[in-house]
């Protein structure tokens, strides 16, 4: 090899080994201006600016429903207690879901949750009834003969009964609240699922974050958005007690409900290891993005 | 007239079926629903002989009361929804004629003497009149009986339309609007179905034996209006013209007609239904209704000797049923709804017409008809079974329907602090005692705010030398509302690992509610 031969190769092979990270970086950034985040975190507003924004976030709404789609939301109901205590899902959030699928041309949006108080006096106090009916929602009481069992193969369950309007559904869309719970400390998105579990749901109880992942794998909804408008910090999941509710104006939206939860978990200053049944679904790979390089957006509304 | 009657029976039927499938949440009526129960003309006597005044919220049987002596036993010709039923049943069942059924006609006595007995029992506060009182047993009936085999049936036949293809739209929209606007319970299942469907059941299996054979020979509320009618001012005139054919003897319902004068009516028996006007040959038209200021009077047919013996037989009853072994393990289930007055009270006032149990918002598994514990008199006395339904907390629906007040109507704030019950764990059945693992569902549901039930997390050391934390549940007394959730949601089959027990039940009194009710802010202020 000629000295100047030599000369050029190293100069180019130097510029090129430069250059090389600096490649990398700029399409790793290239990526990211064209890609949503993974997790959209939006405070500072109301229910209903908070999802649109994190919808932005996320890419629009038509990213996730198409025209004609049938979709489910299952936002908590669980308990016949009214918004400001923070037990169930905000019903401005879900009428506002609603509203967007239904712009999306969603041909059916049908709200339910099998509650674990009277069914009428959930949806009527929760006031979900008014609000994401009169955006057009579906809503009816969950009949026990539309639950069908469902194949889950897992490793504590092999089956278990499932409400038929969610596994027909082309699209699913999770709305839990952030609240406490005296099992696992808190319940989110993976919990809220027990929604559209029939059986003897109590049993999940028993070696519950195995059961969750689980009878989960066969669930996974399309996005998941957390309503941490109000929080309940202690004596959930019924809560009654206004000060254990805290104003937090936050809206999680995520297409993985395992990152979502784990990013929720900030708002009771939670870390992962502490809560089980979120740490096994990561560890069973319900997991969708790896929590350790979680892309997550912060936005915080004027 | 026949026409007239007839269009009251079906509209009073209505109504009160109307008022009884209103009576469930949202309980948002300008008619309360225990409004036909008050229709009861029973229901201000045995209130008076109870509390020794008149309560002007017995008003419509008060004018019922009213009115009898003038014109009779009209409210069980045009109102009484039982005999309208029985009507109904006569005509399915083919009742034979009066005829052939004149010896059972000795038996008219047995209505008085019930009414009777009755009234003795509750001089000595003993109220058993309820279980025969007429609106009670309709009520009763509807709410055990018909009402569940109605919702069993829809929902059964709608779901099976559902499952053929080409109706499956149509069925279901049809299924959802009867679910949300006409039947929007879940499925009822009642204990005590047995003996209060065999109740009704012989009630009108008798129609096969006579017409309206409970309203001539057993109905106490019949006795009753009889004994006021006995000089009632609008009578039947049979016109000279009357051929004594018979037709109205044979067709009178109550048999009021005696079979050798037909010119005669019994004022006691006669429902005025106005059949024997409308059967009476238009050759004679003999038949005329007619206001007359010198009436006749016909006589109770209960003489002195069935007196006496009704008399001796309820004082024997007295006796006996105050003689029973008192087990105190029975009364671990007597647990009562909230607002209940303090049980011997509370059985006094109870009519056991099971509006209570008919709205309470666990549908069929929470209040139930009560079975015999100690005591005969708790038959049918609305009773707590948690382990199949609780108290929703926000629920306070029982008290407001209550036709007597046996259950007085708590504000809600004030409910939610009465006691009807203690959780007790059993630690042989709990997950977490029994087995060192996690559960707590009890915990999650328990409704206070400041929840009744905590856990206390301890290491428990496997055998296998593993260590793991274990959530050990336990209940505060003072928080606790023995609402009953916990035991319902158990996920044990069979026999739950906790239960509720009457400990610590709060009984209030009439006084005592009123009290609270004038300082509000004094009770409600809640200490969470």
């Amino acid at each position: 090899m000629k000295r100047r031969d030599f000369i050029k190769a190293s100069a180019i092979g130097a510029i090129g080994v430069n250059l090389l990270p600096l490649s990398l970086h700029q399409s790793n950034r290239l990526k990211a201006q064209t890609t949503a985040p993974d997790v959209v975190w939006v405070e500072n507003g109301e229910p209903e600016a908070l999802f649109k924004s994190a919808m932005k976030e996320l890419g629009g709404i038509n990213k996730f429903i198409s025209k004609g789609d049938v979709v489910v939301i299952k936002p908590n109901i669980g308990w016949a207690k009214t918004p400001e205590f923070a037990a169930t899902t905000n019903p401005d959030l879900v009428a506002e879901i609603v509203k967007q699928c239904k712009e999306a041309g969603a041909k059916e949006v049908k709200v339910f949750d099998h509650t674990c108080n009277p069914w009428q006096r959930c949806y009527n106090l929760s006031g979900i009834e008014e609000k994401a009916g009169a955006s057009g929602a579906k809503l009816t009481q969950t009949y026990d003969h539309k639950y069908t069992n469902l194949a889950i193969n897992g490793q504590h369950i092999k089956e278990w009964p499932i409400y038929k309007d969610y596994l027909e559904a082309d699209k699913v869309i999770n709305v839990p609240i952030a609240k406490h719970h005296g099992l696992d400390r808190v319940t989110l998105g993976l919990k809220n699922l027990m929604g559209v579990m029939g059986g003897r749901r109590g049993s999940l109880h028993n070696n519950f974050g195995n059961k969750m992942a689980d009878i989960n794998s066969k669930l996974i909804p399309t996005l998941t958005i957390i309503d941490a408008y109000r929080i309940l910090t202690a004596n959930g999941p019924t809560g009654g007690n206004l000060s254990d509710v805290k104003l937090t104006k936050t809206l999680i939206a995520s297409s993985c409900t395992v990152s979502a939860d784990y990013v929720a978990l900030d708002l009771f200053g939670h870390k992962l290891h502490q809560i089980q049944h979120i740490s096994i679904a990561n560890e069973r790979g319900l997991n969708k993005f790896d929590l350790t390089k979680l892309n997550v957006k912060k936005v915080k509304l004027a | 007239m026949v026409k007239a009657r007839k269009i009251s029976q079906i509209f009073f039927i209505l109504f009160f079926i109307f008022l009884f499938i209103r009576a469930r949440y949202p309980y948002e009526v300008r008619i309360q629903s225990d409004l036909f129960l008050r229709f009861s003309p029973l229901m201000p006597l045995f209130d008076f002989i109870d509390t020794l005044r008149i309560d002007l919220i017995f008003w419509p049987a008060l004018l019922i009361l009213l009115f009898t002596p003038f014109l009779g036993r009209f409210f069980c010709g045009w109102i009484c929804p039982l005999g309208t039923t029985l009507d109904a049943g006569s005509k399915i069942v083919k009742s034979p004629s009066n005829r052939k059924t004149e010896k059972w006609h000795k038996l008219t006595y047995l209505k008085f003497a019930i009414l009777f007995g009755s009234i003795i029992l509750a001089v000595f506060s003993l109220h058993v009149w309820g279980y025969f009182d007429p609106l009670s047993i309709f009520n009763r009936a509807l709410t055990v009986v018909f009402y569940p085999l109605a919702t069993l049936f829809a929902d059964h036949i709608l779901i099976g339309i559902t499952k053929i293809p080409f109706l499956e739209d149509p069925a279901y929209a049809v299924y959802d609007f009867f679910k949300t606007s006409v039947m929007p319970e879940n499925q009822a299942n009642y204990q005590q179905l047995f003996w209060i469907a065999l109740f009704i059941a012989a009630i009108l299996g008798a129609e096969k034996i006579t017409r309206r054979f409970w309203c001539r020979y057993l109905c106490p509320a019949g006795a009753l209006l009889g004994f006021l009618s006995q000089f009632r001012f609008y009578e039947r005139i049979v016109g000279e013209e009357c051929p004594s054919c018979n037709l109205c003897q044979k067709e009178c319902k109550m048999n009021a007609i005696p079979e050798g004068d037909v010119k005669k009516t019994s004022k006691v028996e006669c429902i005025e239904c106005f059949n024997c006007g409308a059967v009476c040959p238009t050759k004679y038209n003999a038949i005329t209704y007619r206001w007359r200021w010198k009436p006749y009077h016909t006589p109770i047919d209960y003489n002195r000797r069935q007196f006496l013996t009704t008399t001796a037989g309820s004082v024997a009853a007295i006796g006996l049923l105050n003689i029973g072994l008192k087990d105190r393990k029975a009364e671990a289930k007597l647990i009562r709804p909230p607002g209940a007055l303090p049980e011997d009270d509370f059985m006094d006032r109870c009519i056991r017409c099971l509006q209570c149990v008919r709205i309470c918002e666990s549908n069929g598994g929470c209040l139930q008809p009560d079975q015999i514990h100690n005591n005969i008199m708790e038959l049918w006395l609305p009773v707590a079974v948690m382990r199949e339904g609780y108290c929703a907390y926000d629920c306070n629906l029982c008290g407001q329907v209550c036709p007597t007040d046996a259950i007085l109507p708590l504000e809600l704030a004030q409910k939610k602090k009465t006691p009807m019950g203690l959780a007790h764990f059993d630690k042989n059945l709990c997950i977490p005692y029994a087995r060192n693992e996690d559960c707590i569902v009890c915990e999650e549901h328990c409704p206070t705010p400041d929840k009744a039930i905590k856990f206390e997390v301890k290491d428990f050391m496997a055998p296998d030398g593993s260590v793991r934390k274990v959530k050990y549940p336990y209940v505060i007394k003072d928080l606790c509302i023995g609402c009953g959730i916990c035991e319902t949601k158990c996920p044990i089959a069979g026999q739950a690992g906790i239960f509720v027990t009457p400990e610590n039940q709060k009984r209030l009194t009439k006084d005592e509610v009123g009290v609270i009710r004038e300082n509000p802010n004094e009770t409600y202020s809640s200490p969470y």
